[in-house]
């Protein structure tokens, strides 16, 4: 990301001098790939050549386009993601599968990132938050339910609540209120504001079926 | 060593993609070998550092273990077929509802959307001291860390404990159960076939595991047979929380039975012991039964004979009780206001 | 009411679509080139002292760059001055970021730096700790047991603010029968009126002790920091409820000036009194940032925030409350037992008096109380401290004395509901008056609320059984603070014509860091997409703003924000008179013109009044600024001076009273009396927070607070083993935060929507009043539906249930803490 992006992640216009001054030096994610030492360290123990051994520099077909990418036996999903993509709109809320922040989709299917080894995504689509709105902007329906219905409050659950509700939609487009909190019950908000997160969700619903 | 957590240690990987070369890996590295399925059970020990591997092999990737298909006269359910499958799956609705609805019932969507049946039969105990890595009897210590005067052991085992009182927290253990369900187990040597509630173990057998899976062992299938297709069922699990919770107390039964007596049923509990229970001597007594109230009376009672509660969870008499009432005779609906 | 134009009305704040397509920036979200990671090693031990630390090893490994111990910390903060007149104290060494003395397990005793986390985790392994073990406590009436253990080797309570050790008696302990708590010495207390006289004239006395648990905050963004030093300033990436009034403590944690910090933090993951001030632990990567000369990311786990991210002081108490025939409250006498953790004492305790004076206005009352140090994670106020932990205290009791006086749960809540400048709390030791709120309209709450839900309707469902299932209604008066004084408002009218709105506001999830803004942009009648709003980091010159915190923000910063509106406006009309001639009183505002009255499409637009302004210079374009600002503020306007006509300002309104807000509860539970399952079937609330600034952040506030206390009722535990003192529930799934299947299904919210009379806009805070509302409204409805006394602590879950109705008592009493 340029800082002009960090800028838009503000959505506000950037102002002031020193800003930009102390951003100097500051790169933020996108660029990170070779920069950003995370986890990179050699196995400690080789095994070639025995059946199902796995290479470390693979390819990942994360939203729409093949990335490659040295990744750890240990890593999980939403490290690579974080750490070497630079998708750091999926996020880590415990790292062990019980809160959702990080949920993303795998083969159109949500999945807890932090819980599968990046190494079992190969040859599989994966699809995070930054993935769901069009190229020129537009909104995912769902993204734009959340909008119309000012869902959700400090928002760190809100990408995993997202996908959940998107892979969710994909295999029952018609919920009712009960079957969509079913839907995305695999997702912790600690603000809490549930009923407003079920709102803008059946929002998002009704704008799918209309598209 | 001091000690430190959320950070997975190395370990080498392997990814097979057949069931023989799963079985060759785990014949070479026996007890090294951390066989992996959904996962969601064995991050949790790798990333806590408690657990280390040297190699783990991630079935995930074997397409033989997955996929549920026909059998004989009966269903075979590959290990690693996920929650969410067994739970969409037409014949499992239609002839095993129970399965559906303890599949159902277990975690949150997306653990059964990646937990497989197989991982969640054969999952490790909750029991907070074991998984906080202290050396307690499970862990090769001597000592039972939930069993002491002010041990906090609400969740803990009230039948069958021997040292050890953790349970196990399989929702779908005791539904297997109930459907006279059958575990395929594979390695080098070869097959073998054993009854689900056989797979179980408690602590007097073997106080380190959970199953009888020894090193070199793969759980490749489960066959359900038509024994008790389209019986009538019950299944209610009771938590804490409606979702992402392990059970306090689960019951499953399958029972046949007209309008004068139960015919034939089998009955099974989680989270008393640490084995999925069957209740064997309470199937025995209530067939032939009435399916009334005054038979779930006796059928309660019976089922908390010789239970032994601790400290904080002599609660689940009375849940136990309870859940095998309802399981014989039913149980009232919501109110609708 | 005023019609306005924003105030009132639904938008999308600024912020929304960067949060919802993954772009917002959380802490944990900044790359910078060469970073480091770093991890800590954290006391296994509840209380011991470091002897030695071996990291010889470590320190060896390749890619190890630096290891931080607290030694090179600079010192704690020292003991807050005394009250004048009272001697200096003698205190503990306060909490700093690492420690040699560990007060609890968890707390963070070192912390490595490598070249990624992998490497920095095998290195903390290796590393070689010294440690003796010394006593420690883990429950408060443990520790006051005659040689129970303390905390603290220096003592486990405070006496006029100093650590002493504090034991009762046998007596105390075996004087207290049937389960109630024992009351032996209570260093704190507070009289209301004549409490023997209170207690003569009521015809229903009730004695209960309740137990409320500790709980940890854990907002889903755990306290991430990263660090990186350029020209000598800390650059500090990291989560915070307050954005301004982070600095200060950044700087003293670090050990330099609040000028060379540089604080980013533009959206954080949710705090809820755990993150108000920041947070100790960002000092560490700082420090290692500096000691190594590359930029250090500390990412915080979820079990590490467990331990460092702050927890909920539970609170013990024994209420004996007297009751006319009537319903009306004649006396309350209260004691209290806190669990303060290992550090300094909180105030929750004493909020249980203070807000039970208000919520139940008793015609006399007394409040006792003791805060008792443990080694457990450390305190900090937790949304609605004390205020929550009341409801559940008091509540059941007033809805038991309503079903043995035969009175209506909503009816004996009427009675004693306060209203209008309605008195609290103790009284003044000058004056001997008791302070009193800027409004209440409590009653009118009840009315809507009780329609709202269809009280008497559902009344008949009241105790009622069918099968195994038992359903309750329940009620709630749930008080809390809800605003302060003082602070500064800061804004540009730019030479494009757009208002430009400095917030020092947190973006922690509340909406308030835009929402109070919009009052600047009502004032100036300035359309909303022509407004910008700088917030969320320290460069972009924010002025002194209140923490967010205390339900403060709302209140103290519409003020603040209309007082630079007002100042602009005073500009604007000043420039047109000095260019157009007459008076400045001539000349009104509107549709982004200054214009002569009557005539509006007269006069300057805004754009060409910024413009003159900026060529007038002076107080105009911020050139001059007003004396009475904060110094902060100085800065910040200094910064922008010349970039457009600058309102600035501090909040110098009048306010008689003390700002509170009140929520009031309704719920419908049902509870299968075979297993102890709960269900909640409906819940609804009706808030009495004054004029409503932002619908959708309202509802949302009243209805996730609501979601905290409903929690508190029947899930989030906190248990520790008493014999090793260590904790046991550090995941989610053993501490039990609600679900969304936990929720009500069926929800329903009013707004009273009538102006607080003591503020320019009317409007209050509302963060905090919906936690006791729902916890109480819950529990009140739960003991509608099982009987009295079936439950004496929370949470009220399904063994809790089950042991009381089937074995005739609960799993745990109201004794023992964290079980």
């Amino acid at each position: 990301m340029s800082d002009k992006d960090m800028a838009d992640a503000n959505m506000m216009p950037e102002r002031g001098v020193s800003r930009r001054a102390f951003i100097k030096g500051v790169i933020a994610a996108g660029a990170a790939v070779s920069s950003t030492a995370y986890l990179f360290r050699a196995p400690i123990f080789g095994q070639p050549g025995a059946p199902g051994a796995v290479e470390r520099l693979i390819t990942l077909n994360v939203n729409g386009q093949m990335r490659r990418v040295d990744v750890m036996k240990q890593e999980t999903l939403a490290m690579t993601l974080r750490y070497k993509l630079g998708l750091t709109g999926t996020k880590l809320g415990c790292d062990r599968s019980e809160c959702g922040a990080c949920t993303v989709l795998i083969d159109d299917v949500p999945h807890y990132s932090c819980s599968i080894l990046t190494h079992s995504v190969r040859g599989r689509k994966v699809v995070t938050i930054e993935g769901l709105a069009g190229a020129d902007g537009t909104l995912h329906p769902v993204q734009q339910g959340v909008v119309e219905e000012q869902g959700f409050q400090c928002a760190f659950c809100m990408p995993g609540f997202v996908m959940a509700a998107v892979g969710f939609l994909k295999v029952n487009p018609n919920p009712t209120r009960a079957e969509l909190a079913h839907g995305v019950s695999g997702n912790l908000c600690r603000c809490q504001d549930y009923d407003k997160i079920l709102t803008a969700f059946m929002r998002g619903a009704e704008i799918l079926r209309r598209a | 060593m001091a000690v430190i957590h959320d950070m997975m240690p190395a370990f080498e990987l392997f990814q097979p993609t057949s069931i023989a070369d799963t079985l060759t890996l785990l014949g070479r590295y026996r007890g090294d070998a951390w066989v992996m399925a959904g996962g969601l059970d064995s991050f949790d020990w790798l990333k806590d550092r408690i657990k280390r591997p040297r190699y783990v092999v991630d079935i995930g990737g074997v397409a033989e273990l997955k996929g549920i298909r026909a059998s004989g006269a009966g269903l075979e359910i590959g290990a690693g077929t996920t929650l969410t499958e067994v739970v969409r799956h037409p014949v499992v609705k239609e002839k095993f509802g129970i399965l559906l609805e303890a599949a159902e019932a277990a975690a949150s969507p997306q653990i059964r959307n990646q937990g497989t049946i197989g991982g969640n039969v054969s999952q490790d105990t909750r029991c907070w001291y074991y998984r906080a890595g202290w050396s307690c009897y499970r862990a090769g210590g001597n000592i039972c860390y939930a069993d002491t005067p002010t041990a906090i052991n609400r969740e803990h085992a009230i039948f069958d404990a021997d040292r050890c009182v953790a349970v196990s927290p399989s929702d779908t253990a005791p539904a297997l159960i109930a459907l006279d369900a059958k575990m395929v187990i594979r390695n080098l040597e070869g097959e073998r076939v054993v009854d689900a509630e056989n797979y179980f173990i408690g602590p007097g057998i073997d106080i380190t595991r959970m199953n009888i899976l020894q090193p070199g062992d793969l759980l490749t299938a489960i066959r359900i047979p038509d024994t008790w297709a389209g019986a009538q069922f019950y299944f209610e699990k009771i938590a804490d929380r409606k979702v992402w919770d392990f059970p306090l107390v689960n019951v499953a039964s399958a029972m046949v039975a007209n309008q004068s007596a139960i015919q034939r049923i089998r009955l099974a509990l989680n989270g008393v012991a640490a084995h999925p229970k069957r209740l064997v001597e309470v199937e025995a007594a209530v067939t032939g039964k009435p399916r009334n109230e005054q038979t779930a009376e006796m059928a309660g009672r019976l089922a908390i004979a010789g239970a032994q509660p601790l400290q904080h969870n002599g609660y689940k008499l009375p849940l136990v009780k309870n859940l095998v009432k309802r399981a014989i005779r039913g149980v009232e609906g919501s109110w609708t206001s | 009411m005023a019609e306005y134009k924003l105030i009132g009305k639904n938008y999308t704040t600024p912020d929304l679509v960067a949060k919802v397509t993954g772009k917002a920036k959380y802490a944990e979200d900044y790359r910078a080139e060469g970073m480091l990671f770093c991890k800590l090693l954290l006391s296994p031990m509840p209380h011991a002292r470091v002897r030695n630390i071996d990291a010889r090893e470590a320190l060896a490994m390749p890619g190890v760059k630096a290891i931080l111990t607290a030694d090179e910390l600079p010192p704690p903060p020292p003991p807050p001055a005394p009250p004048p007149g009272q001697p200096a104290v003698t205190q503990p060494p306060n909490e700093n970021a690492l420690t040699n003395e560990p007060v609890y397990q968890g707390e963070p005793i070192l912390a490595v730096a490598a070249v990624d986390e992998t490497t920095a985790a095998d290195a903390i392994e290796r590393i070689v700790l010294d440690l003796e073990p010394l006593p420690f406590a883990v429950d408060p009436l443990d520790s006051l047991r005659p040689n129970g253990p303390n905390a603290r080797l220096e003592g486990n309570t405070y006496i006029n603010r100093e650590l002493k050790s504090l034991k009762w008696t046998e007596k105390d302990f075996s004087d207290a029968t049937d389960g109630r708590l024992p009351m032996g010495e209570a260093p704190d207390t507070f009289s209301i009126g004549d409490l023997e006289a209170g207690f003569k004239q009521a015809d229903l006395v009730l004695d209960e002790t309740f137990l409320t648990q500790s709980t940890t905050h854990h907002p889903l963004e755990t306290r991430t920091a990263m660090a990186t030093w350029q020209n000598g300033k800390l650059h500090l990436y990291c989560s915070t409820q307050s954005t301004v009034q982070t600095v200060g403590n950044v700087a003293r944690w670090v050990g330099i000036k609040p000028e060379d910090v540089v604080l980013i933090s533009e959206f954080t993951g949710g705090g809820f009194g755990s993150k108000i001030p920041g947070s100790q632990t960002m000092a560490i990567p700082a420090l290692l940032s500096k000691k190594t000369g590359q930029p250090v990311m500390m990412r915080i786990s979820r079990e590490e925030e467990h331990y460092i991210g702050r927890a909920r002081a539970g609170v013990q108490a024994r209420a004996r409350v007297g009751f006319r025939k009537d319903g009306r409250i004649t006396a309350i006498d209260v004691f209290t037992i806190q669990d303060s953790g290992p550090y300094g004492a909180q105030g929750d305790y004493r909020n249980v008096g203070i807000m039970a004076s208000l919520a139940f206005q008793p015609m006399a009352m007394r409040w006792r109380g003791v805060t008792v140090l443990t080694n457990t994670p450390p305190r900090a106020p937790q949304r609605a401290p004390g205020g929550q932990q009341m409801n559940g205290i008091f509540d059941p009791i007033v809805s038991k004395a309503a079903r043995k006086l035969g009175i209506d749960q909503v009816e004996i809540r009427r009675v004693n509901a306060p209203s209008g400048k309605a008195t609290f709390g103790p009284p003044d030791p000058k004056t001997g008056k008791q302070g009193y709120v800027t409004s209440a309209f409590v009653r009118e709450a009840l009315d809507k609320g009780a329609e709202l839900f269809g009280w008497e309707a559902k009344k008949q469902y009241s105790g009622k059984r069918r099968g195994s299932k038992a359903r309750g209604i329940g009620v709630s008066v749930s008080p809390f603070n809800a605003g302060s004084t003082g602070f500064d408002g800061l804004l540009i009218i730019r030479p494009d014509g757009m208002l430009q709105v400095q917030s020092g506001v947190g973006n922690l999830g509340t909406h308030s860091v835009i929402d109070v803004t919009r009052v600047a942009a009502e004032m100036l009648d300035m359309p909303w997409d022509r407004c910008e709003v700088q917030f969320g980091n320290t460069s972009k010159h924010l002025p002194w703003t209140c923490v967010s915190a205390g339900s403060q923000t709302t209140h103290a910063m519409t003020r603040a924000n209309y007082a630079a509106a007002m100042d602009a406006k005073k500009k604007l009309q000043e420039i047109a008179a000095k260019d157009l001639g007459g008076r400045a009183e001539d000349y009104d505002i509107g549709n982004q013109r200054v214009f002569r009255k009557g005539s509006p499409g007269s006069g300057l637009t805004f754009a060409q009044a910024a413009r003159r302004a900026i060529q007038l210079g002076g107080v105009y374009d911020g050139h001059e600024l007003p004396k009475d600002i904060n110094a902060f503020t100085t800065r910040s306007a200094t910064a922008l001076a010349g970039t457009g006509l600058m309102g600035v300002a501090r909040d110098n309104y009048p306010h008689d009273g003390n700002t509170l807000s009140h929520v009031v509860a309704f719920a419908e539970v049902e509870v299968d009396v075979e297993t102890g399952a709960l269900r909640i079937v409906e819940y609804a609330t009706v808030a009495d927070v004054g004029t409503v600034l932002h619908p959708h952040s309202l509802s949302g506030q009243v209805f996730g607070g609501s979601m905290l206390g409903i929690g508190h009722a029947i899930s989030q535990r906190w248990l520790y083993d008493r014999q090793y003192g260590m904790p046991l529930a550090k995941r989610f799934h053993y501490n039990g935060p609600p679900t969304i299947l936990d929720a009500p299904a069926n929800v329903k919210f009013a707004a009273l929507n009538i102006a607080d009379p003591e503020t320019p806009v009317g409007a209050r805070g509302v963060g905090e009043s919906p936690v006791g509302a729902g916890y109480a409204a819950i529990l009140t409805a739960l003991a509608d539906a099982l009987g009295d006394d079936v439950f004496r602590r929370t949470p009220v879950t399904p063994d809790l249930i089950l042991a009381s109705l089937e074995l005739g008592h609960g799993s745990h009493d109201a004794l023992t803490t964290n079980v």
